[in-house]
């Protein structure tokens, strides 16, 4: 607990004391319907005897006065206007509050005002401070964010020149993969048409010395066995003039 | 090493059917026996066959030339295939054939034909053969059914191919 809180404590219970005693003496003077009716019964029962005279007939002008008696202490006192002597003990304690919060409680509030004053100050100084460091940060960070996107921008750009290339490289590719493959095809097909003309060439002529074969060994009789190696010995025999 | 070897079994059948008296018998049937063993690879790989008995060797060479040939070329064979050199048997005898022609100062002339020559067709192709190269040679005709017709003649390394089976080649070799 703070001192200024101890000292704004300390006047609120020695204010409420000061109004207690203050108070005492209001409540002390002041006179209840029970005894009021009591005071008047008492000076009725002097004046006729016994109470219960009054009811007997040439006592009339007494009853009426101690009815009149009653009447005036049942009467209720005004609803706003307080009484004097409340007024007195009540403008007395509330004076006594008042040069006393003026003394103690005044000077705490002011200091406990300036010093919250001085709190929000700091507070608001801090805000300032803390506000121009965002602000700081924030154009530091725009100009972060600005450069970051140049950067992102030149780096897309430069990807999509390298997707550019790339593209032109594999199409220039492809179209020489597709030449590539169309000529081997074209040599494959050139190559299985030759192979093919080639075994039917082969084929044609095992078919046509097959015949010529069969033909021939079916005419080998001696007489054309003897007349072909005639024949050879005289080739030989010739070769040499 | 090998050539050798072969010279050495050449020279020693030679020797023998020399000294029998019978080198041109003996020449002329191991002549036929080696065109026999050339035209079955079978036979020569069971001459050769080491994991054959000996013997059994032995006799299978008796039955092929018992009664065929003279008592000197069936020994000289069996000699050769109990030594182990039944594989070699026709370079042997090829060695023997050229020993014996260049013992006549002549060469050897293999003829290979579809049909046997006659004695006439054999001198007047051995005249024919020295007219065109000068030289003296022996004809031994081999019977090959392959040639169909005319014949091949080879004397050392060169080769005379005047059968029919060489102009089916040609044909067959101008379709293509």
């Amino acid at each position: 607990m703070t001192r200024r809180i101890r000292h704004i404590a300390a006047a609120a219970v020695i204010a409420g004391a000061v109004v207690a005693v203050q108070a005492a003496p209001a409540f002390a003077s002041e006179e209840t319907v029970g005894s009021c009716a009591a005071v008047e019964a008492i000076h009725t029962q002097e004046a006729v005897g016994e109470l219960a005279t009054l009811e007997e007939p040439g006592n009339e002008e007494a009853l009426k006065k101690f009815d009149d008696a009653l009447d005036a202490c049942i009467e209720a006192p005004s609803p706003i206007i307080p009484a004097t002597n409340e007024i007195i003990w009540g403008g007395g304690a509330f004076m006594v509050l008042l040069i006393f919060m003026i003394w103690k409680g005044v000077p705490a509030v002011r200091g406990a005002m300036d010093q919250r004053a001085e709190k929000i100050r700091t507070d608001l100084e801090a805000a300032d401070q803390a506000k121009a460091e965002a602000v700081k940060i924030k154009t530091d960070h725009a100009a972060e964010l600005a450069g970051a996107k140049a950067e992102a921008a030149a780096l897309i750009d430069e990807a999509r020149a390298q997707a550019d290339r790339l593209k032109a490289e594999l199409s220039a590719r492809a179209e020489a993969d597709i030449a590539e493959m169309r000529e081997r095809a074209a040599a494959d097909i050139e190559a299985g048409r030759a192979q093919a003309l080639a075994d039917l060439r082969a084929e044609v002529s095992q078919i046509a010395v097959g015949a010529a074969e069969r033909v021939i060994h079916a005419n080998l009789d001696p007489s054309t066995q003897r007349a072909l190696v005639d024949a050879y010995i005289d080739e030989v025999a010739g070769a040499n003039g | 090493m090998a050539d050798n070897r072969i010279d050495g079994y050449a020279e020693a059948v030679l020797a023998v059917a020399t000294a029998e008296g019978q080198s041109e018998i003996v020449e002329d049937e191991l002549f036929r026996f080696a065109a026999a063993l050339r035209s079955n690879d079978e036979l020569v790989g069971t001459l050769s066959d080491p994991q054959l008995p000996i013997e059994r060797r032995q006799k299978i060479v008796e039955d092929l030339l018992s009664g065929k040939a003279s008592t000197v070329t069936n020994a000289a064979v069996s000699m050769i295939v109990v030594a182990g050199r039944g594989g070699d048997l026709p370079e042997i005898i090829d060695a023997v054939v050229e020993r014996c022609s260049a013992s006549r100062n002549r060469a050897v002339a293999r003829v290979r034909s579809a049909v046997e020559l006659t004695d006439d067709q054999k001198s007047r192709l051995a005249a024919a053969i020295k007219s065109s190269t000068g030289t003296e040679v022996d004809v031994r005709v081999i019977i090959d059914p392959s040639v169909l017709g005319g014949l091949v003649t080879e004397i050392g390394d060169d080769v005379i191919d005047g059968s029919v089976r060489h102009r089916l080649n040609q044909l067959r070799e101008s379709f293509r």
